[in-house]
């Protein structure tokens, strides 16, 4: 497993409020704007998207890289961020 | 009634999402409207084109199953297309290729669809009744295990069967190959003796075991073989041949002679 960048340990380390999408590991800017344009405007509405695929890591890998045009390496560090965030607080 | 006018219909065009709307136009070649169309437009295009067929059928509850073919039924077909089914039939088919789909809404449908295409694909690749028998047992993963499992024999087997010919090709070519220097470095070694007419018993090794005899003993002509002797050459080809033996014993004494003289 490689080591998880600093976006992912500020992530992981609090619940996320009202965070922007940006906030999520793995999204950046261009993401961040292609999936707000699609109404996940908040880190929690694609945390819904996770849960709605039952925290299917891979599921949620291939929607992601539907939806935002992520590659294989950004949408599974989202993913491995929004699981961790998972375990940790809900 | 009018279509919208029977909340309780499952397969009732208003009750479906926006997208999912749009997905049915798709897939039933309607030329799509402007993009920030509202769900009426939608609607109404998915009224007179999706709906055409079975429009008289929407008075009453039970029909609407009618565009949609139950999911038994879809199972049987060749490839069903995971766009034309209902959210229902789509988890439905998803339990029976033992994925546990979560809520199918507008937003993860495309990916269920997209989950189950691949699963359609990889199964067609496979056995011809795996659909069958996912109708059958719900649990189709250990099915899946099952059937690999007898493939995997099967295709053990079918490589034995190949190694054996190509064991008994090799032991052919081998015997063919060793007969002749065999001799020849028999006669070397003991001109008097007689050599076999086969050959078969004379191995390059023999004669480096000191057995010098045993050619000459062991040489009945035309004896069948007994299986362990057949595993003993088997072994004895595997080894390495005299000649690179002797190769590698000058390249030693030349690497010895070589140091020797620059001590």
């Amino acid at each position: 497993m490689s080591t998880t960048s600093q976006k992912h340990r500020d992530f992981v380390a609090e619940p996320m409020g009202d965070k922007p999408v940006t906030a999520l590991s793995g999204i950046g800017e261009t993401l961040g704007k292609k999936l707000e344009d699609q109404g996940f405007d908040k880190a929690s509405v694609v945390l819904g998207q996770f849960l709605l695929l039952k925290k299917d890591t891979e599921m949620f890998t291939d929607w992601l890289k539907d939806a935002s045009g992520a590659n294989s390496r950004q949408a599974g560090s989202c993913a491995q961020c929004l699981k961790e965030w998972c375990d940790a607080f809900l | 009634g009018r279509p919208w006018s029977n909340p309780e219909a499952q397969e009732d065009p208003a009750h479906l999402s926006k997208s999912r709307l749009r997905s049915d136009l798709v897939s039933h070649n309607v030329e799509l409207p402007p993009a920030g169309s509202k769900k009426e437009v939608y609607l109404k295009l998915h009224l007179e084109h999706v709906d055409q067929g079975n429009a008289a059928g929407f008075s009453s509850d039970e029909d609407d199953q009618v565009l949609y073919a139950p999911g038994g039924d879809r199972v049987d077909t060749k490839i069903p297309d995971p766009t034309a089914l209902s959210d229902k039939d789509l988890k439905d088919l998803l339990l029976k290729y033992g994925v546990k789909a979560g809520p199918i809404v507008a937003s993860t449908r495309a990916v269920y669809e997209k989950k189950l295409r691949k699963l359609l694909q990889s199964d067609g690749n496979e056995g011809l009744n795996e659909a069958e028998t996912a109708v059958l047992y719900s649990d189709s993963d250990e099915e899946g295990e099952e059937n690999g499992d007898l493939e995997d024999e099967k295709e053990s087997e079918e490589e034995k069967e190949r190694i054996n010919e190509a064991l008994e090709l090799n032991q052919k070519q081998c015997n063919e190959h060793l007969q002749e220097p065999v001799k020849n470095i028999l006669k070397d070694l003991i001109p008097e003796a007689k050599t076999t007419p086969t050959g078969i018993y004379v191995t390059p090794r023999r004669p480096i075991k000191g057995a010098a005899q045993r050619p000459i003993l062991y040489g009945y002509p035309d004896t069948p073989v007994s299986p362990t002797t057949l595993e003993r050459r088997d072994v004895e080809r595997r080894l390495v041949p005299i000649y690179v033996q002797i190769l590698v014993f000058f390249i030693v004494l030349y690497i010895l002679y070589f140091i020797s003289i620059n001590v």
